[in-house]
């Protein structure tokens, strides 16, 4: 196992989540939820279910709008923004039921990944002229890398519809990986998966992080998973933040223990 | 036998012509899951537009141009009027949408052209092939195999478009998970919007290729009704099964009308189309290429 | 001197970079492209590593292990360490690190290549028991940048310390080509024994390439040819089949993009020529049957029309018998066009000339399929410490049930006691570091034993039937190999297990047990009711059926002469299933033929007294434990006895 990131070229705040309030009806998702993500480092979201942490993932990536708070990223304060937006300043996610396009080859999926960072017009596509097919090519090259770094090089033409679930995981995250994401969101990149995929999977999060620098907050509510791969962790508990620091710090804190243990409140 | 190869091929080149129409019904029920009863409504649109141009003394191409201009405004004012505030509403809603659209297109293009019949003269000709004529017998029409010939280019150019560039690969990335692709920022309104126009484009050539045949008048709505089961055939969610479709549908109407027809008295090309979408329903209702859905519990 | 007698590996690929310096020798899939290495290219990749190693400190005589999936980096590692008069060591890529152990220290390993983080980490791992380890290169740098050992070192890195080496001593690497012997040891090739530590066998430049002269001149292999290389490289096929041929021939390497896309690279590459065990064949037809299974039905039927086609008349039309009808041969060409074309172009045959298979006896069905189909598959026979090929078969000559003829240049000898000896270029110099063994191996004269009993048929080919140790003798002196026997029982669904008695007897008999699932089938079919295993052992019906199976197999023995004496005369359908529970079969549910003889050594006795039915009673243990007895009366029954299909003629 190679050894995990180093901790001393953790950088200055990437993304800052400031007093986030959530709800849907009378449903409070969160509450007055506070953080912040360095570069370069792994952040995890903890929490038992129902905590609000799928919520505060959809709140960074804009599928949800918050009543009240910001978000900032790289710097730029924000109250609303679109997924598509979101995706067009850098933050590329996954999904914890997996959303790829299901009828299409691992290879097209990975390539629409690259959606954004394509340039050719419509007319120009639709003619197939010269740059339309330089710019497939070039991009192409990116999505191989991808391929390659994530050693799914065998199921390249596959219709992602006939891939185990483990390997579908592993496509989700590579078609994220195609945008040259700063921010990466993992929706529970584990979940389902048997203890081989995981450890697959911590591996490729753990490279991701050290080889390509990328940003990475993930969930998980799989405690040692987390414990291993983060530098910093957020613990969430009925949409409040009940604990933030290092993983030993979480582990020994009294509140988290009894969230986790189901204390009545 | 000469003459059943005739008719089978007659019937062939009519139904790429519905291939065409089902074509326009796809795509976008295939981009955003609407049944768009419109799309027989647009195509009388595009080529009235078309020859009203003309008649104003536009040169065809130019008319044309202008038509197809018109269809690109029309794409982007459903996608604003129509499309846009009914997200995630239920898909009967965004069906009665497009009833309330088709009545509106109607309006707009009779409003502006007028309710007369035209004629559009595409400088084919709609008689027989002289030299299969003199060495086959067979009586096949120029005009059809023109017809099919750019019915047949324009579903090539469309399928290459849709697997090879990026739109079309976001094309099929909408049609297979909203949310997905989202996440990968392609922007759901611009994609409707390119959908409508490439649908607005293969109405514009349906239009045109029936306008010439059958002269340019609101009976061309109904075409709407001829794809039905073409598409039901072919299932509502696949190009090849739009063609096919189309293509089974016209062969087996013109031979029903030959060989059955004589036996219940004839005039059973209008509705046997229908008797064998009904046939095939009970047996493969998700149609021939459609995909199936699998309920998983 | 022969040319052979000179070369070596170095020499060859000086040769190949002069003679077709711009032809490809090496390709690989990486990123999706297949990146090509034409022979001067490669010539250049080896001259870097060489002197790269060398200003390491990599001397005559060192030995250099090389672990990792089939990479050109690692094949020219090993080309670099033959150039330096070192040897190469390739190890099993899937070995944990403390199987790796052994052979680090055994051959006293102090310089290895590693193809990635993997197998720097076991590597790595054995550092502390293996103290001579003290330089490791890795081919992919991924995952290993933090990695701090002084020990490691990137191939990148080497190569650009070998070209600044040879920038300064331009004349060194030609020169250290030219101290290369042919009679130095080339590599040395661990073989995993059943018992014991692995034995590591040396084979000389000039046994290897010797033999690859003659595997080249006996399928006419030009530098058009093409190989997928696809089979681990610590494996002597690999190093004689892709390695030794190639610079011989001088045809081009593929290697695979990851050993997971095996299939899809296959089909890119359509190789000239394949080499693989039976299973591999095996997977690859499971992988057809299972897509014919899903497919349309119309496919389904045209599949199976066109391969009962193939099956009646596909070997004789590609072996040019006469025979076969106009019509046959009309319909064959169109199924070429329907259904083997495109099945060869989905496994990756189309352009395949000659395909071997080897390592164990292929089932029938299987080798039937190819050849049907047209693809000329063909077995062989051999080992490590012969560099495998002893025989093989000859184009137009193939026959399933042989290894085909000794190839030319190699003696084989069948001794008293039925083991083959063989005597050849490619006979090993020595098990390395275990001259004991080397001397129970190779006797005085040179040939090399094999421990497998065989015998010559009459048109000479090879016949391999056991291991020797398993093979007896009849008191008359006729060969007896029960396995072979037992086996070929099996073979029938309807039989389970089967126990040969014959040693020193003066005929053979045998315990049988039906096969409880498939017999019972058969006889509800007949409606033939039972109660349980022993009354269905023990219906009329049921040992009729199973003499027919035994008097097949007699008549199988009878078309050898070796064997002939050998065909089964009595034997019995045992009254219970044998079971490793009761001490029958091994956990690996073999038979362990002694025991059972002692313990049921009343039936053995009536088998040989000429009894028509013997009464038994044994103790067995239930599922659950408890421990009871069943008896039974068991008739002993009488197989007919073939002659010899000549005998017959003459008759």
């Amino acid at each position: 196992m190679s050894e995990i990131s180093e901790r001393g070229k953790i950088g200055a705040p990437l993304l800052q989540v400031e007093d986030i309030s959530l709800a849907f009806g009378g449903v409070v998702a969160l509450q007055g939820v506070s953080f912040d993500v360095r570069e370069h480092e792994v952040r995890a979201i903890i929490g038992p279910n129902g905590a609000g942490k799928s919520s505060m993932l959809n709140v960074i990536n804009g599928v949800y709008h918050p009543q009240r708070g910001t978000v900032a990223f790289k710097g730029r304060r924000r109250r609303r923004v679109d997924p598509h937006e979101a995706a067009r300043q850098g933050i590329a996610r996954t999904f914890q039921n997996i959303a790829l396009f299901r009828g299409m080859s691992v290879l097209d999926n990975l390539m629409t990944g690259r959606n954004l960072k394509m340039r050719c017009n419509v007319l120009q596509q639709a003619l197939y002229l010269g740059p339309a097919r330089r710019e497939e090519l070039e991009h192409r090259e990116k999505v191989e890398a991808v391929i390659d770094f994530l050693e799914i090089q065998h199921i390249r033409k596959t219709p992602v519809g006939r891939l185990p679930y483990g390997l579908q995981k592993r496509v989700e995250l590579g078609r994220a990986l195609a945008a040259e994401p700063e921010l990466l969101l993992l929706d529970e990149p584990m979940a389902g998966m048997n203890l081989e995929e995981k450890q697959d999977m911590s591996r490729f999060i753990l490279d991701v992080n050290d080889q390509m620098g990328t940003t990475i907050v993930l969930i998980e509510h799989d405690m040692s998973v987390v414990m291993d791969l983060s530098d910093r962790v957020v613990v969430l508990d009925y949409g409040r933040k009940i604990a933030d620091g290092t993983p030993d710090e979480v582990r020994g804190n009294k509140a988290v223990i009894d969230a986790y243990l189901g204390v009545a409140h | 036998m000469q003459f059943f190869f005739e008719v089978l091929i007659g019937g062939l080149l009519a139904g790429v012509m519905y291939s065409l129409v089902a074509l326009g019904f796809v795509l976008i029920y295939k981009a955003s899951g609407v049944f768009n009863f419109a799309q027989g409504a647009m195509v009388f649109f595009a080529a009235l537009t078309t020859v009203g141009f003309m008649s104003m003394g536009a040169p065809f191409w130019l008319a044309v141009g202008l038509a197809l201009a018109a269809m690109a405004a029309l794409a982007v004012f459903t996608e604003r009027v129509v499309l846009r505030p009914l997200v995630n509403q239920p898909q009967i809603t965004l069906f009665m949408a497009t009833i309330g659209l088709t009545y509106f297109i109607e309006g707009i293009a009779q409003l502006a052209w007028g309710a007369q019949v035209h004629a559009l003269d595409l400088g084919v000709a709609d008689e027989p092939i002289g030299w299969l004529m003199d060495h086959t017998g067979m009586n096949i029409s120029k005009f059809d195999l023109v017809a099919s010939g750019i019915a047949a280019t324009l579903v090539a150019v469309l399928a290459l478009f849709f697997n090879k560039t990026r739109t079309g690969r976001a094309l099929r990335a909408v049609a297979d998970d909203h949310q997905a692709a989202l996440a990968v920022g392609i922007s759901l309104q611009r994609i409707w919007v390119i959908v409508w126009m490439t649908a607005g484009f293969v109405a514009l050539v349906t239009g045109l290729l029936w306008g010439a045949r059958n002269g340019v008048q609101f009976a061309l709505t109904f075409l709407a009704l001829k794809a039905l089961p073409v598409l039901v055939l072919g299932g509502f969610d696949s190009i090849a099964g739009a063609i096919v479709g189309g293509l089974i549908i016209g062969a087996s109407e013109k031979l029903a009308e030959v060989y059955i027809g004589p036996l219940v008295g004839g005039g059973i090309e209008s509705w046997f189309p229908y008797v064998l979408a009904l046939g095939f329903l009970l047996v493969r209702p998700e149609g021939l290429f459609g995909e199936r859905r699998i309920d998983r519990v | 001197m022969p040319q052979a007698l000179q070369d070596t590996f170095p020499r060859l690929l000086l040769n190949q970079a002069k003679v077709r310096p711009d032809r490809p020798a090496i390709r690989e899939k990486d990123l999706g492209i297949w990146q090509t290495w034409t022979w001067a290219q490669a010539l250049e990749e080896v001259r870097s590593l060489a002197c790269g190693l060398a200003a390491q400190g990599f001397k005559r005589g060192d030995r250099l292990a090389v672990v990792g999936d089939n990479r050109p980096r690692l094949y020219w590692a090993m080309m670099a360490a033959q150039s330096l008069g070192g040897v190469p060591v390739p190890l099993y890529q899937d070995a944990v690190a403390a199987e790796m152990a052994f052979v680090l220290q055994d051959a006293d390993i102090g310089f290895a290549v590693a193809e990635d983080q993997e197998q720097v980490d076991k590597l790595l791992e054995n550092l502390t028991q293996c103290p001579k380890l003290g330089r490791i290169y890795f081919d992919d740098p991924r995952g290993l940048r933090h990695y701090a050992q002084g020990e490691l070192m990137s191939l990148d890195a080497l190569q650009a310390l070998g070209r600044d080496f040879a920038g300064r001593n331009p004349e060194f690497f030609a020169a250290e080509v030219e101290k290369g012997r042919a009679a130095d040891v080339a590599v040395i090739l661990y073989t995993s024994g059943t018992t014991g530590n692995p034995k590591g066998v040396a084979q000389t430049h000039a046994a290897l390439i010797e033999t690859a002269r003659v595997l080249v001149a006996f399928d006419g292999f030009t530098e058009k040819d093409e190989v997928l290389c696809y089979l681990p490289m610590a494996w002597v096929g690999d190093f004689l089949y892709s390695y030794a041929q190639s610079l011989v021939a001088g045809f081009r390497l593929n290697c695979p993009e990851s050993p997971e896309t095996v299939m899809t690279d296959l089909r890119e590459i359509g190789p000239t020529y394949y080499f693989g065990p039976p299973r591999v064949y095996e997977n690859i037809l499971t992988q057809v049957m299972i897509r014919i299974e899903d497919a349309s039905w119309p496919k389904r039927w045209m599949f199976r029309y066109f391969m009962a086609l193939a099956k009646r008349v596909g070997m004789s039309i590609m072996e040019g018998k006469p025979g076969v009808s106009l019509k046959d041969r009309l319909l064959y060409a169109l199924g070429g066009l329907l259904v083997y074309g495109p099945l060869k172009n989905v496994l990756g045959l189309s352009r395949i000339r000659v395909a071997y298979t080897g390592g164990e006896a292929i089932g029938p069905d299987l080798f039937d399929f190819y050849r049907s189909i047209g693809v000329n598959l063909k077995q062989l026979y051999g080992m490590t410490e012969t560099c495998v090929t002893v025989s093989m078969h000859a184009s137009g000559e193939v026959k399933l049930e042989t290894v085909g003829r000794p190839m030319p240049g190699v003696e084989v000898r069948i001794a008293d006691s039925g083991e083959v000896l063989v005597r050849s270029p490619g006979v090993m110099r020595e098990y390395h570091k275990r001259p004991d063994a080397t001397r129970e191996a190779i006797d005085a004269e040179g040939f090399f034993h094999t421990g497998d009993a065989g015998f010559f048929d009459a048109e000479g080919h090879l016949k391999i039937i056991d291991r020797a140790k398993d093979v007896g003798r009849l008191a008359d002196g006729a060969l007896f190999a029960p396995k072979y026997i037992e086996n070929k029982l099996k073979f029938f669904p309807y039989i389970k297990e089967a126990v040969c008695f014959g040693d020193v007897r003066d005929k053979v008999c045998a315990f049988v047990n039906i096969d409880m699932a498939a017999v019972g089938n058969w006889a509800e079919r007949r409606n033939i009711a039972y109660s349980g295993y022993a009354d269905l052992a023990s219906q009329p019906a049921v040992c009729d059926l199973i003499r027919e199976c035994v008097e097949k197999v007699n008549r199988d023995l009878a078309a050898y002469s070796a064997l002939g004496e050998s065909q089964i005369r009595r034997f019995l359908i045992l009254h219970k299933e044998l079971d490793a529970d009761d001490g029958e079969l091994t956990r690996t549910r073999k038979v362990r033929r002694g025991h059972i003889a002692d313990k049921y050594v009343v039936l053995v006795d009536a088998l040989y007294s000429g009894k028509s039915s013997c009464f038994i009673e044994t103790q067995m243990r239930f599922e659950d434990g408890r421990i009871g007895t069943v008896s039974a009366d068991l008739p002993i029954l009488e197989a007919q006895r073939y002659a010899a299909p000549e005998a017959r003629k003459a008759a």
